[in-house]
């Protein structure tokens, strides 16, 4: 309500407006008065003092008691379902063609401000991802596409339609060849609509082409079992994984589908006594191998090698025909025997885009029986479905001169496409190309036309992930910019009048509308868009038998090996994903889970190879011409393998990501029709030169501390306290000179479950959401300044060749016999009679005592004004990125410290929620932003007073124990005891 | 000397702040008046505006009559509030209209109020046309501002005076021979720069009494006093959200569709909201009540689940021509209240759920529930 809130009309105009203007005009008449009154005239002892009066008494003025009018503006006509204060939340759907998330809008004012897990979607329920988190922030990016442009000027939507139509008319009655080229689409009705406007034309071919290309296992299934898809993984269904190279949790197909069916069967605390066993084989140290019961590591070249052996050994045991070939340099007996135990319950998946490794996995699979209750051909996610061959034979077409109009969308294969230069000269080769994209990037300005798209935010679309499970999007917010979405404009060039919203609704009424039992499509519609998702049965399941033809050939076909020092894998990064997001400061500034660095690429190490290189982490290292990248010292990497991530290295896609780290796409290279996401480097080169890396944790180990506490599954079922013996014994031994603290009616607690977390950091960005907090930049990451108020620290234990990955969340822990507390000069931190550790910004004075105190180190200082500060630009000086602010989390200023509060705007929330509906408060009606966020349900927030709520039952659990408890700190947060799989059946 | 020394520096100090309170509402006015204003038709040079100008004061009439415009259309700012619109807003409404327009409104003048008071004009068009032209040029320097009164700043710059010879006298010249003289003085004005001072920091950041004028003359004692509207009626979120509301233009126009004629203010004010509705023009009222932005309150938990009348923040709203800040919204303020206002322990589910509060008064021991024991005390339920 307040003027500071600015209408989207407002906002179009700020877009393009410059803040600097007006501050430079002040300054100038101030100067100007000061020039004229002041120096130009001869100046008497009194004009002086006049002058000087003047202005001092209005710095001191402007300084110090400046109270601006604020006006309050409410609706014209008030829309009835928004409530200026309180938060509405549309159900819609994330999909970027990578990723996809059933999701919660809240909107504020009309606002979107906060992105939750739509409980509804049975495709990742309540979780979500940090990119998905992140999304929010992209739809307030100063570099969004804000009109449409012929040839870099602006032009009408209506003079762009009618040149593109008839230039489509034209090519079409010459023959030539129109191509679409998009990301992968999942959504039915755009796909009818794609299929109608391609009838249109005699020559139409529409390539769908994803940046990280999932082609193989599409291509394998389709030779194997006949059917072209990527089929659904059921990890709650599984007892035995064996994941090579496939970082399933962080980046491999859907992480945010497969986490929580994959920690449904980790989780120990409801008294569950079986539990999944996870066999890992990797290269680099992945977010999954690092959550593997065991990992082991292999060269990229030792995998078919790997593969073979398995199958051999699973095939002869099981009495079926064998290959016999090389062995791998280990026994892999035992493997196949645990895999033939769970026989019909395991799941074997790889994550190399490589066709012969994708049959092979399949064949091992077919042999189980895990095509039944593990794999879902049925099913399949339908998240990429891009064709290598099918991008290739197209960049030839438009090289040859074949394809005349190409029309992309939501594509930028200047940056992630390996040859893009090849890409490029066949793009000018088109006699029309168009663009329509979301946001500034590489592919921007190449094309003719620049049709700049909403924001999924602003959008009308639906999407099908699974067959049958169906989902809507819509818009939470009226369109920002001039922009258009991509559906209206295919519905305009081919001369259909209707809005894409009206073709939704009437495919809807046309398809899906009969699997209702609802008898009005107005009210089937109305559910449907209220629940987000809609979901219909699909007809029978079939069973798909294996195709056995093309198994000889890959089992005796060998390659050679690559001659080189080093394998250097290429992945996907988990805070970033393919790049797509890197224009998002949330993003940019999120570590890795593994290795802790933001804000570029790094290339990781093993550190045994790095002695024998003399390489320090943080050196620059040569691996290819155009490829230096600092090193990192990566315990667990595999000798003779660097690992580097995607996403990095932008040019031209916005302030926040150009120029930050490589742009390892161009590297590459095409192996057997399909992109191999790795390459052998001839030499490592040591440069000599060093750079500081922006990591947000630099200490490895425990040093021998009980941290974080673990057990294995044996010892766990023997005695559930295992590992965790520690906890009785400081409880019995407590003694303090404070009187015992009690609560009346609430005590907040915290449960973190380390068994569960995987360590994914959608809880970071999701706290990064709610409460406000700035991004400081590289500079400051360097500093140790970050700022979150919730991180993810990892320790390794054992040796820095294997070692053991240990992941632990970590917030203020809200100590009753609080450190801090006592240290604080003018009482800006204490206690609240709900157990919380209150934190006041103003009236904290930065003496920085609390954070010296606190044994977690969980308090964060604000070293500079991050709001409104140009040297701080990244999304909280521009009005637009503001926007993306919650209204009830204070801005904090410079010099105060802040940290974690239980999202206590929240519990406030719902405490006053309860009252006036005059009730008590239910268990787990309070969230906090990081629980609502975890896709593994390992955060439980709640009152410790109600002994029959979840947090409380967690706390009474044998596994749970408090950080540092020998401190006595007292602290109201929890961790369970981690447990890993050591395959050890009952003695 | 030395000891003197810090003392003339903070006074100067304090001289420039002082100033600084002072010199704020002067700069204000510094549009310069324009000699002549052009019309599409005609110039006027600055003679003809001076006769306009001495029309609308009344001082140009010859024959004795007394019209003067001023005396009902403010030509200054004023504090009170008078229902007839001020000169600029009606210079400004006549703006784009011609002398004629302006002709007829005074002579032959439509409306009950207008009819009443806009009798027996006796103008000639040529002294319509110079009226209109010194509207015009009112539309350009805008309202007089009233000179601040100063009467504070110079008792206190005469008390700094005072403190700062006393001083030096007995320290240095020491003319006055009876010395208690000058502890007398330095007692005295010591007393009242402090006083000053201090009364002057508490009240930074605090409004007690503010009461802006709104773009429209609304009077809560018309609305809420005489028609005795429901506050609830206009600001209907008050009971269950953060905001209590400033009601959208259709709220007002469940009313004023029908009822376009006060009895007092005449069409001039409610004409306004009407064609800022029809324009689709949003009302940019000024807020009254503003917390600072690290504060968190709720309409909600005080109107909703409190129970709170309204008046008891907001005072007699009721008697309000212009609505005013009543309380300081101090945190002092805020506190004192949630020490001594019980809550709804026997009519609210919610507190069954302090366990130990619910005994206590099943046991007698205590007899009520105040907000402090629920938390009322506590930094994170207003600061997060």
């Amino acid at each position: 309500m307040g003027k500071d809130r600015k209408t989207p009309a407002e906002i179009k105009d700020l877009a393009t407006y410059d803040n600097d203007h007006l501050v430079e005009k002040q300054n100038d008449s101030l100067s100007e008065l000061l020039e004229s009154d002041f120096l130009d005239q001869s100046t008497s002892r009194r004009d002086f003092l006049k002058v000087f009066g003047f202005s001092l008494a209005s710095a001191a003025l402007l300084s110090s008691c400046k109270r601006p009018i604020q006006n309050a503006i409410p609706y014209v006509i008030q829309p009835p379902e928004i409530t200026p204060g309180k938060s509405l939340y549309y159900a819609t759907s994330f999909y970027d063609g990578h990723e996809y998330s059933g999701i919660l809008v809240k909107t504020r004012d009309g606002r979107p401000i906060k992105i939750e897990g739509n409980i509804l979607s049975p495709f990742n329920r309540e979780g979500t991802t940090a990119r998905v988190q992140a999304s929010v922030l992209s739809l307030y990016d100063d570099a969004r596409l804000k009109l449409p442009e012929f040839n870099q000027l602006p032009v009408e939507w209506d003079i762009i339609d009618k040149q593109i139509i008839s230039e489509l008319e034209r090519i079409n009655l010459s023959g030539g060849e129109i191509v679409l080229l998009t990301s992968s689409i999942i959504s039915p009705s755009t796909i009818k609509l794609i299929n109608e406007f391609g009838q249109g034309f005699k020559n139409f071919k529409w390539v769908q082409y994803d940046a990280v290309s999932y082609s193989a296992i599409i291509e394998a299934n389709s030779i194997c079992f006949g059917k072209a898809a990527i089929p659904d993984y059921h990890f709650e269904n599984a007892g035995l994984v064996v994941s090579i190279n496939a970082d399933f949790l962080g980046t491999w197909v859907s992480p945010i589908h497969f986490i929580p069916g994959y920690t449904s069967r980790r989780k120990l605390d409801n008294g569950e006594k079986d539990m999944l066993r996870h066999v890992h084989y990797e290269s680099g140290m992945s977010l999954t191998g690092s959550n593997a019961d065991v990992r082991k590591k292999i060269k990229p070249s030792e995998e078919k090698i790997l593969l073979i052996d398995l199958y051999n050994k699973v095939a002869g045991k099981l009495g079926s025909e064998t290959y016999p070939g090389i062995l791998y340099r280990e026994d892999l007996t035992e493997l196949a025997d645990n895999l033939i135990a769970t026989k019909g319950k395991s799941i074997v998946v790889s994550g190399t885009n490589n066709v012969d490794i994708q049959i092979i996995v399949n064949g091992i699979n077919y042999l189980l029986g895990n095509y039944t209750d593990c794999i879902d051909l049925n099913n399949n996610i339908k998240i990429a479905s891009g064709i290598d061959s099918e991008i290739e034979n197209m960049v030839e077409d438009l090289n040859s001169g074949k394809v005349k109009a190409l029309l992309m969308y939501n594509v930028n294969p200047i940056y992630d496409y390996p040859d893009s230069q090849r890409f490029l000269a066949g793009l000018k080769k088109a006699e029309l190309s168009v663009n329509m994209s979301v946001t500034l990037n590489e592919t921007f300005g190449t094309g003719k036309y620049e049709c700049p798209v909403h924001h999924y935010l602003e959008s009308w679309d639906d999407a099908e992930v699974i067959p049958g499970q169906l989902s809507l999007v819509q818009p939470c917010i009226s369109p920002l910019f001039n922009t258009r979405s991509f559906q209206d404009s295919l519905l305009k060039w081919s001369g259909n009048i209707n809005m894409y919203h009206d073709y939704l609704k009437d495919n809807w009424e046309k398809n899906y509308f009969k699997y209702s039992d609802i008898s009005v499509f107005r009210d089937f519609w109305n559910i449907s868009l209220g629940n987000g998702i809609f979901s219909y049965p699909v007809s029978g399941n079939k069973l798909f038998p294996f195709k056995k033809e093309e198994l000889p050939r890959v089992m005796n076909s060998s390659e050679k090996a690559e001659s080189g020092t080093f394998e250097v894998i290429i992945t996907e990064s988990v805070a970033l994903g393919t790049g797509m997001h890197a224009n998002n400061p949330w993003l940019m500034e999120l570590p890795d889970p593994v290795s802790k660095h933001c804000w570029e690429n790094i290339a990781s190490i093993s550190i045994n190879d790095a002695g024998k290189e003399g390489i320090q982490s943080g050196d620059l290292i040569k691996l290819a011409d155009a490829l230096i990248l600092p090193a990192l010292l990566q315990p667990g990497q595999a000798e003779g393998t660097i690992s580097v991530s995607l996403g990095y290295g932008h040019t031209k896609s916005g302030p926040v990501c150009t120029d930050k780290g490589v742009n390892l796409y161009t590297f590459i290279p095409t192996k057997n029709g399909n992109r191999f996401y790795g390459f052998v480097a001839d030499r490592l080169e040591n440069t000599l030169e060093k750079r500081e890396l922006a990591l947000t944790q630099v200490h490895y180990s425990m040093e021998g501390r009980p941290i974080v506490r673990e057990t294995v599954y044996s010892e766990y079922k023997k005695n559930p306290a295992s590992g965790n013996e520690l906890h009785k014994e400081f409880e019995s031994t407590h003694k303090s000179l404070y009187p015992d603290v009690k609560f009346d009616g609430f005590h907040w607690g915290l449960s973190i479950d380390l068994n569960s977390c995987i360590g994914c950091n959608a809880c970071v960005i999701a706290c990064q959401a709610e409460n406000n907090i700035p991004v400081v930049g590289k500079e400051e990451v360097i500093k140790r300044r970050i700022m979150h108020w919730i991180k993810i620290d990892r320790y390794y234990s054992d040796t820095p060749d294997d070692p053991k990955v240990y992941f632990q969340p970590l917030t203020c822990q809200h100590c009753d016999n609080a450190p801090c507390e006592n240290v604080c000069p003018v009482s800006a931190t204490n206690h609240s009679n709900e157990g919380l550790n209150q934190m006041i910004y103003n009236r904290c004075i930065g003496t920085k005592y609390c954070i010296n105190n606190c044994p977690y180190k969980v308090r964060r200082f604000n070293w500079y004004r991050y709001t409104n500060n140009k040297a701080f630009d990244f999304n909280a000086v521009s009005d637009l990125g503001k926007m993306v602010l919650n209204p009830d989390v204070t801005v904090r200023e410079r010099g105060v410290v802040e940290k974690c509060s239980f999202c206590v705007q929240r519990i406030q929330e719902k405490k006053l929620l309860a009252k006036l509906e005059n009730r008590v408060l239910e268990d787990n009606e309070i969230k906090t932003a990081c629980m609502q966020a975890c896709p593994s349900g390992a955060i439980i927030f709640g009152n410790l007073n109600d002994k029959n709520s979840k947090v409380s039952r967690l706390f009474d659990d044998q596994r749970c124990y408090n950080l540092l408890e020998e401190l006595h700190t007292l602290p109201s947060t929890g961790y369970l005891t981690k447990v890993r799989n050591d395959g050890k059946t009952d003695s | 000397m030395y000891n003197s020394f810090p003392l003339q520096k903070l006074n100067s100090l304090f001289f420039i702040i002082f100033l600084s309170f002072i010199v704020f509402p002067l700069q204000a006015n510094t549009a310069q008046p324009q000699d002549s204003i052009i019309f599409s038709d005609r110039t006027f040079n600055a003679e003809e505006l001076t006769r306009g100008e001495r029309l609308f004061f009344g001082l140009a009439y010859p024959d004795g009559q007394d019209i003067n415009c001023a005396a009902c259309h403010n030509t200054r700012v004023s504090d009170t509030l008078n229902w007839n619109p001020d000169a600029l807003e009606i210079s400004k409404k006549y703006l784009d209209k011609s002398a004629s327009d302006l002709n007829k409104i005074l002579l032959k003048p439509v409306g009950k109020k207008l009819i009443q008071v806009h009798k027996g004009f006796q103008l000639t068009p040529e002294d319509v046309m110079l009226l209109k032209a010194y509207m015009d040029k009112m539309v350009v320097i805008g309202l007089k501002q009233d000179k601040p009164v100063i009467t504070n700043l110079l008792l206190f710059i005469i008390a700094s005076v005072l403190f700062l010879f006393s001083t030096i006298d007995l320290i240095i010249s020491k003319i006055l021979k009876r010395c208690w003289v000058n502890y007398l003085i330095l007692f005295f004005t010591g007393i009242f720069i402090v006083n000053t001072l201090v009364g002057n920091a508490i009240a930074i950041g605090r409004s007690q009494g503010y009461s802006p004028d709104q773009p429209v003359k609304f009077s809560h004692m018309v609305h809420a006093g005489q028609n005795a509207t429901d506050c609830i009626y206009c600001h209907s979120t008050a009971q269950y959200s953060k905001s209590a509301g400033i009601p959208p233009e259709n709220v007002c126009m469940n009313c004023h569709l029908m009822v376009r004629n006060g009895t007092r203010s005449g069409t001039m004010e409610i004409a306004k909201v009407v064609s800022a509705y029809d324009n689709k023009q949003p009302m940019e009222w000024v807020k009254v009540h503003n917390l600072p932005d690290h504060v968190f309150f709720s309409h909600a938990q005080h109107v909703g689940a409190g129970g709170l009348s309204c008046l008891e923040c907001h005072g007699n709203v009721k008697e309000m021509n212009v609505i005013e800040q009543v309380s300081d919204l101090s945190m002092g303020w805020c506190i004192n209240c949630h020490i001594n206002k019980k809550v709804k322990v026997e009519s609210n589910t919610f507190y069954t759920q302090y366990a130990e509060l619910t005994s206590k008064i099943k046991n007698a021991e205590i007899d009520s529930v105040t907000v402090s024991m629920v938390g009322g005390r506590d930094c994170m339920k207003c600061h997060y």
